[in-house]
């Protein structure tokens, strides 16, 4: 199972820090939130695990740039969103890894945090690894045949629960879910022929 | 010194009574889409939303609330209307029905068509297939809330202004609208990643991009098409279950 991804939200305003939170829980990614009312603050929340994302609103990083540098040296696993609602210079801004606008659709923010989540996490993981596994393509080869779950698992001696396990990374890696994308996107990628459905 | 220029989309301003019903869909074509919904056409004039809403014997606040949908305002909590508000949901709901099987599909299908004439090959066959197979599963699904799940719950509310409880045996419920109601969004989803990410070239760029473009629309009004059902009218039909059980004890 994945652990839940350390946020840190460093930010004045308790509606945006709510409001940032309600999205953040509701992204499908567990996560577990801290608020923290200024950058030393936010080191506190940072100690205990090293790999967090912090969410800062880039006032409070404009006059403490030293000091934001030398956090980021100090921890490298740590990943920065710039949380804008004003103008700030671009400098300023190209500091951060990445950077939520006020007016973003919660899908958006989701989106830049997902993309943004230390290495070494399950989602990040199956992100970089786009190709599928020699197993993948086996169950994937079957299951565009029209085989189920349990034919499949019977044919290369593998549970059940392992052929869901490599569908879900499937599905992951592709951006396709039903079993009639799936079938089409083994065609495209020549894993198998219009022959082999017709059989 | 250069100085960074953010370009808050447009569609993200949360809207209020008396703006500019003409300029918001300026801002925000989608809108447009929102009023046909609501059987509302262009031109507009300089009414503000609120008249607009009189206009139409639309209650405003429901009209805010779903226009504020299509600005890229989200809910993530129920929203409540009065039980009145039912027939105007369940007429916005209707109308887009119309747009996706008499405008949407009929233009998908053709797009889609369109590409497999120009080259024929297999995975554009599986395509169409897919589609086709699609589009059947997605009538039936809108067929099933135009025949049945409406009907039943423009029936309560009769009930509820006549302040009569329902005599006649309860064998439906809008709990099994909310079983029904599939995800008939993923295989759209499905079909704009093989667009996008793995479906070869084969020269015909123009109609790929024209197949994206109506699929990602289509996927955004059904999206909010969906928020409207899970977050305004289930809550509501729930309610009006709850008061005319509460009628008849």
């Amino acid at each position: 199972m994945s652990k839940p991804v350390n946020i840190v939200i460093t930010e004045i305003s308790q509606v945006i820090f709510e409001g940032l939170s309600r999205i953040l829980s509701r992204s499908g990614t567990p996560v577990h939130i801290s608020h923290a009312a200024s950058l030393s603050d936010t080191e506190k929340f940072i100690i205990s695990n090293k790999k967090s994302v912090i969410v800062i609103n880039p006032f409070y990083i404009q006059n403490n740039i030293k000091q934001f540098n030398a956090l980021k040296i100090e921890y490298p696993d740590t990943r920065w969103i710039a949380f804008i609602y004003a103008f700030y210079d671009p400098q300023l801004i190209s500091l951060f890894d990445a950077a939520i606008n006020i007016s973003d659709p919660h899908n958006i923010i989701i989106g830049v945090i997902k993309k943004i989540i230390p290495s070494g996490s399950d989602a990040e993981k199956s992100r970089n690894e786009e190709i599928l596994s020699d197993r993948e393509t086996d169950v994937l080869q079957l299951l565009a045949t029209g085989l189920a779950n349990k034919e499949i698992a019977d044919k290369l001696n593998i549970s059940v629960n392992t052929v869901i396990t490599h569908r879900k990374n499937i599905s992951q890696k592709t951006g396709i879910k039903s079993i009639s994308g799936l079938t089409i996107y083994a065609v495209v990628k020549k894993l198998i022929t219009l022959d082999n459905l017709r059989d | 010194m250069l100085k960074i220029f953010v370009m808050y989309p447009a569609a993200n301003l949360y809207l209020t009574p008396d703006l500019n019903i003409a300029e918001v869909v300026l801002d925000n074509p989608r809108i447009i889409l929102l009023l046909e919904h609501f059987n509302i056409y262009v031109p507009l004039h300089e009414k503000t939303i609120r008249e607009i809403s009189i206009e139409n014997n639309l209650n405003f606040d429901l009209f805010l609330t779903f226009a504020n949908l299509y600005n890229g305002i989200s809910y993530t909590s129920p929203v409540q209307f009065s039980f009145d508000e039912v027939q105007s949901i369940i007429n916005f709901l209707k109308k887009s029905h119309t747009y996706y099987t008499e405008e949407m599909y009929p233009d998908i299908r053709n797009t889609i068509k369109q590409m497999f004439e120009v080259n024929n090959y297999e995975e554009m066959a599986l395509i169409d297939k897919f589609f086709k197979e699609y589009f059947k599963e997605v009538t039936v699904h809108l067929n099933y809330e135009d025949n049945v799940a409406f009907p039943y719950m423009k029936n309560l509310h009769e009930h509820l202004v006549k302040g009569a409880p329902i005599t006649e045996p309860v064998t439906y419920s809008v709990k099994e609208y909310k079983e029904h109601h599939d995800d008939i969004e993923e295989k759209l989803n499905d079909l704009k990643n093989i667009l996008v990410k793995y479906l070869p070239p084969k020269n015909d760029q123009k109609l790929r991009r024209r197949l994206f473009f109506n699929l990602s629309e289509l996927e955004n009004d059904l999206n909010i098409h969906a928020i409207i059902e899970d977050m305004i009218l289930i809550p509501l039909v729930e309610q009006m279950e709850q008061y005319l059980k509460n009628l008849s004890e």
